[in-house]
């Protein structure tokens, strides 16, 4: 729709993106492969989403508590989205028994703010932590931290999972550094909420007691240091949980909490009120428009990603099917195009686009660097879409300088502070991940299609590499093997890469926020940078870019 | 001509009267009191004064402050409007003292007609149809068989000192009227603290009309036809219309002619209106009530069907000109009906209401005239007649007009403060109103059954289904993006039911959302019931323009589209459809965990300090209201009242005056009162 405030778009952004042959056999095949795959993602969200066994779940709504899912929905504004952040954390760990590591963590709006929440499920092994769920906790503040936004605590937890307390107590990412963080996001003034809706023990009270404002539920919620057992063992005191720390002790005796509730309903409404207290977001950083459609379907991804990750194809088709109206300002079109970059407007944010189309050459590399640090500048959020197999290898390559040039562009990327958001959209090995902004990078989110693949290098170059150093030791030593032998060995490396470089092993893991539908990339896109873009933008110092 | 008129009024008067000075080329001066700074009447003027306080008598009703501002903004002329002093010839006088030309009649033609029963005497010398009634001499036989001939009977029993109907008592023989004056002169003594009566013909059913008309200063007099105002709640006017309907043959000649003889019995040289009662079945019998000497709220109707303005006509004989026109010239064109848009409660037995008006639409359209003084962010105060608005509908005949009206205040929107938009919608439907079957009491009559419809009138569950939906569209801080909303409850995966607990109109309900504003699958429950109220079905709204302060949203439900507007303000949402409102809010579970724990229905009352008893005032066994205050202890050089937390019964006091008390000390055991149902 016209705007007349609005000066007309001056730029001369191309529409990027062709219509898909619905009719080839390749568009088939991709579709019915790439349907497969969100079909079996679906699946495992759905799996996930239910929690613990039905057992505890009876037993906790017996309680008369609300299923975690069904506070967090009551937390949040109705008919508004919710950024879940690894729904399927610790898949496959811990014999498959914690479904999303117990936690459920997102950004959602509550009271028109956007906030932070992180929701004990009780219902899985009693809301104690395990490792992955440490992990997924504190990478929840660390996304409160970076875009400034309040965090709400709604715990229900027995602590820390004792019998592997030496992998979640002692080290520095551990339990102890949630309360770290919401000492120091207090500090920054990014506001810490807690509801206790059930047990807060040990080290958990500190939860609601780092807390800015608490509020408690009568006769369900309790916080103690040391639970009746453990002060029955320490000094002989014989007393209940509900008198040793109960709702109604610390409302009005202790003064841990600051608010009394008759059930969850009841404390999730006086949350809203108190999250309605704080300042409203900040404008971004940035001007944002109206948000318009791409002109592709993007559910047409289904047929545009190849069904195999070896196949080779344009990047824009996929930009195509993200970006507001499909169109791009490209930048460099014809200079190092095996990078594509340019700006776009993403549900009305601007973005600049950092996308694989093959190998990554030197002056791929150098066109980056020097996009990412025309976005840094303008303020404009980058994008990276990775699908990248590496930089290119050989003797031309290394003596032009290779290893400098991709310097550059991973200087670029490290030290530029506009939010960065990467989704893994096929490969991801080597130091094509670096300079595409992988994990180690902290682009404030991170997301794999269920296609992607990530590892240092792919299983068959790992199975080559590793069988011929071994080879030459074993001949060093003239120790005999057998073709089969080393077939064998082959075989147990592709293995091994193939199943670490699966993305639900990855996710399983947080090295990401998520396996994400491609056709959902657009919405999870447009609300991560909703999300970025209250949070201040530090001034950006590069390192020095070897010349 | 005048050079500058201020107007001594405030509201759609004053606002009325300004257009027409502004298009005749007079300079405007406006009035004004604190509650007023800033006011709609304040900004179109071109000078304007300030008063003094809000309360009329310490503003618009001070003569002599009204006085001085006329010196103070240089006006020559001063034009009262209706209300406040324009039918004071005390102030019309001293205007002319100050050389101030008044725009009304004489002092003496004011006065003439100020006195009910002085005006009754003259019009009724010059041959003009009076009610027969007398003031009882006293209770003696003779007095009331005097009064009985001189009425006739039925005849009412009224206070001379009262009004309003009140204390008034109808009698059908003598044997009545001796039973009944000493009742009445005691009602009388105790409500106005006078207990002389009045005994008038009482007539049953009744119409009242009025003859608009205008002389000058040289003895010229033209009517301008008839008004029937017969539609009055509790004597006061709602609905209005020219002409009237159904009159018995050769009654409205006669109307307008006793208008006339009226009006030149006090030499009258302005603007005015003779009122007469018609009785419904009365043949061609009519009375004469009173006449009001000045412009009267429902001129525009007038103005409709003569085509003339009468303000200006009202002004150009003050200024000393002629009549412009002749009986001759007057002709009425079609028909038209006023509707008047108050700020008051229906459903509160009419109390006047007030607030800050958050949105406010009339509806522009050919036939249809709206004066008004309201607009987005006036702060509608008590302080003053409640009139908000006049809605004028003109058409070619009764029911074109009548079809006008019904849709212009289909079209209006007052939001932020409760009016009788509803009820007025509702009344224009009755049958008895679109048949003209009119008498003064059929408010009083139906008014019940048209409020209770009005309440029930809104569609409650879509009412929450469009604010479920526009919850995403409600304004919100500069960094709140859309596109949170823009897909509805979207989780990874798809997006998922989303369940919106509001009150509507009072009434729990539970809103499922599957989807966004443009397209959802809806349901609406009320809570705890499976069979739903609304839905599922497919609904999908768009945005359209509603005027500042609102959102419009075209609203498709199973292909089937409709308007809806939702205003935002501080208790909730309004919610417009159809001319219907709804105030929807989202539900706060906590009010209901509150409530149901019974403050202190039984808990006993324990010190909030250490201090010392330092007055009991209260007994074992007494019955205490909430808010009593039980006794009072004393700390730290501060006083603090324990106050009953709710009703009870005082069981033991645990302490005397002077007892010292621990923080936390119980002092007082409260037990539930036995049988709650006492009054």
């Amino acid at each position: 729709m016209a705007d007349p405030t609005r000066p007309e778009r001056p730029a001369p952004a191309a529409r990027v993106g062709r219509p898909l042959l619905d009719a080839s056999p390749e568009v088939a095949a991709n579709r019915e492969a790439n349907l497969a795959l969100a079909a079996d993602l679906r699946a495992r969200l759905a799996s996930a989403r239910r929690g613990g066994p039905d057992e505890a779940r009876r037993r906790h709504l017996e309680r008369g508590k609300l299923l975690p899912r069904e506070r967090v929905e009551r937390l949040l504004d109705p008919g508004t989205a919710f950024l879940e952040l690894a729904p399927l954390a610790a898949t496959g760990l811990y014999d498959d028994e914690v479904p999303g590591a117990g936690i459920i963590t997102g950004v959602g709006r509550i009271a028109g703010r956007t906030c932070v929440v992180v929701a004990n499920d009780a219902t899985v092994k009693g809301g104690t932590y395990y490792p992955m769920t440490v992990k997924k906790h504190l990478r929840a503040q660390e996304v409160a931290m970076t875009n400034r936004l309040a965090c709400v605590y709604l715990v229900d937890s027995g602590g820390a999972f004792l019998p592997r307390q030496d992998e979640v107590f002692p080290d520095r990412d551990h339990f102890g550094r949630i309360f770290f963080n919401q000492a120091r996001l207090s500090g920054v003034g990014v506001a810490q909420i807690a509801g206790v809706l059930g047990s807060c023990t040990a080290g958990g009270a500190y939860v609601p007691a780092m807390s800015d404002e608490v509020v408690i539920v009568r006769e369900q919620g309790t916080i103690f240091l040391g639970g009746p057992p453990l002060v029955r063992a320490a000094t002989g005191e014989v007393v209940t949980a509900e008198e040793l720390g109960g709702a109604e002790l610390h409302a009005t005796r202790s003064g841990v909490v600051d608010h009394l509730a008759d059930d969850d309903a009841e404390a999730l409404a006086t949350i809203r009120a108190i999250v309605a207290t704080l300042p409203e977001d900040p404008a971004p950083a940035w001007s944002r428009e109206p948000s318009e459609p791409p002109a592709f379907d993007p559910e047409e991804l289904y047929g545009v990603v190849p069904a195999r990750t070896r196949t080779r194809y344009d990047v824009r088709e996929v930009i195509a099917r993200l970006v507001d109206r499909s169109e791009l300002l490209e930048f460099k079109p014809d200079y190092g195009t095996t990078l594509v970059t340019g700006f776009a407007r993403l549900h009305g944010h601007p973005v600049g686009l950092v996308a694989n189309n093959g190998v990554l050459f030197s002056e791929s590399a150098l066109k980056g660097a020097h996009f990412v640090e025309l976005c840094d500048r303008r303020r404009v959020p980058l994008v990276f879409l990775q699908n990248i197999s590496g930089f290119m290898v050989g003797r031309e390559y290394e003596a032009e300088g290779i290893a400098k040039h991709g310097a550059k562009m991973v200087t670029a990327v490290a030290c530029a502070n506009v939010p960065k958001l990467t989704v893994v959209i096929g490969g991801s090995f080597g130091a094509g991940n670096y300079s595409m902004c992988g994990r180690a990078y902290s682009p404030r989110f991170l997301w794999m299609w269920p296609n992607a693949r990530i590892s240092v290098m792919g299983g068959d170059q790992a199975a080559s590499v590793l069988s011929t150093v071994r080879r030459d030791a074993l001949e060093r030593r003239a120790t005999p093997w057998s073709p089969e032998e080393e077939a064998a060995y082959q075989e147990s490396i592709r293995v091994q890469f193939d199943e670490q470089g699966e993305p639900y092993y990855s996710t399983a893991r947080l090295w990401d926020d998520g396996v994400i539908d491609p056709v959902e990339t657009r919405t999870v896109l447009g609300l991560a940078l909703a999300a970025c873009a209250g949070a201040p933008i530090e001034p950006t110092a590069y390192g020095v870019f070897r010349m | 001509m005048f050079r500058r008129v201020l107007i001594a009024n405030r509201g759609e008067v004053a606002v009325r009267i300004a257009a027409t000075l502004r298009a005749m080329g007079v300079s405007v001066a406006a009035l004004y009191s604190d509650a007023d700074r800033g006011a709609r009447h304040v900004r179109d003027a071109d000078v304007a004064a300030y008063l003094g306080p809000s309360p009329a008598p310490e503003s618009y009703l001070d003569l002599n402050a009204v006085l001085d501002a006329a010196e103070r903004v240089g006006a020559d002329a001063l034009h009262p409007g209706y209300g406040f002093l324009s039918e004071n010839p005390d102030f019309a006088e001293a205007c002319r003292a100050r050389g101030i030309a008044f725009i009304g009649p004489s002092p003496s033609a004011m006065r003439a007609m100020a006195d009910k029963v002085e005006a009754k005497a003259r019009v009724s010398r010059a041959g003009v149809p009076t009610l027969p009634g007398l003031a009882l001499a006293g209770e003696d036989e003779a007095s009331l068989r005097a009064a009985a001939e001189a009425v006739g009977f039925p005849l009412v029993i009224k206070p001379s000192a009262g009004g309003g109907g009140k204390g008034m008592h109808v009698v059908e023989d003598l044997e009545g009227l001796a039973r009944t004056v000493p009742v009445a002169a005691r009602e009388a003594r105790a409500a106005f603290g006078d207990p002389r009566l009045f005994v008038e013909r009482f007539l049953g059913r009744t119409r009242h009309v009025e003859v608009q008309v205008l002389g000058d200063a040289y003895g010229h007099l033209v009517h301008l036809g008839e008004r029937e105002c017969t539609l009055q709640r509790r004597h006061q006017k709602v609905i209005e219309e020219s002409p009237t309907t159904g009159l018995a043959p050769g009654l409205r000649e006669a109307l307008l002619n006793s208008a006339l003889e009226a009006a030149r019995a006090v030499d009258y040289e302005s603007l005015g209106t003779v009122e007469f009662l018609v009785p419904v079945e009365g043949g061609d019998e009519y009375y004469f009530i009173e006449m009001n000497t000045r412009l009267q709220v429902e001129h525009p109707v007038t103005e409709c069907v003569t085509g003339l303005d009468l303000v200006e006509e009202q002004v150009r004989v003050a200024a000393g000109e002629p009549l412009r026109l002749s009986q001759a010239d007057v002709t009425l064109t079609g028909h038209a009906i006023e509707a008047r848009l108050y700020a008051e409660d229906p459903g509160r037995t009419f109390l006047p209401t007030s607030g800050r008006v958050t949105h406010v639409q009339f509806p522009q359209r050919p036939g249809v005239r709206v004066d008004s003084w309201i607009e987005r962010g006036t702060e509608v105060s008590t302080h003053y007649d409640p009139l908000l608005a006049k809605v004028v509908a003109h058409g070619s005949d009764r029911a074109e007009a009548l079809g006008r009206l019904e849709a212009s205040l289909r079209a209006t929107r007052v939001a932020g403060l409760t009016t009788n938009l509803a009820y007025l919608r509702r009344l224009l439907a009755r049958p008895e109103v679109v048949e003209g079957r009119l008498d003064t009491g059929l408010l009083d009559r139906v008014t019940d059954e048209v409020v209770r419809e009005a309440a029930a009138g809104a569609d409650r569950p879509l009412a929450a289904v469009v604010y479920a939906l526009a919850l995403g569209e409600r304004p919100a801080a500069p960094g709140a993006d859309p596109v949170w909303a823009a897909m509805g409850a979207w989780r990874p995966g798809g997006v998922v039911e989303s369940v919106v607990r509001v009150v509507a109109g009072g009434a729990e309900l539970e809103v499922s959302v599957r989807g966004s504003a443009d397209d959802a699958e809806v349901s609406v429950r009320a809570p705890g019931e499976d069979e739903p109220l609304f839905g599922p079905r497919r609904v999908r709204t768009r945005l359209e323009p509603a005027g500042e302060g609102a959102t419009g949203h075209l609203v498709e439900v199973d292909g089937f589209s409709r308007h809806a507007v939702t205003v935002w303000g501080p208790a909730g949402c309004e919610v417009w459809i159809d001319g219907e409102v709804t105030l929807v809010a989202s539900v706060a579970p906590g009010a209901r965990g509150r409530a149901s724990r019974e403050p202190g229905s039984a808990a006993d009352l324990v010190s909030p300090l250490p201090g010392t008893v330092a007055e009991l005032r209260c007994g074992a066994g007494d019955a205490v209201r909430e808010g009593d205050v039980l006794l009072v202890v004393e700390a730290m050089k501060m006083e603090y009242p324990i106050v009953a937390p709710g009703d009870a019964r005082v069981g033991a006091v645990l302490v005397a005056p002077g007892d010292p008390v621990a923080s936390g000390a119980r002092l007082v055991e409260l037990e539930p009162l036995e049988g709650s149902a006492e009054p």
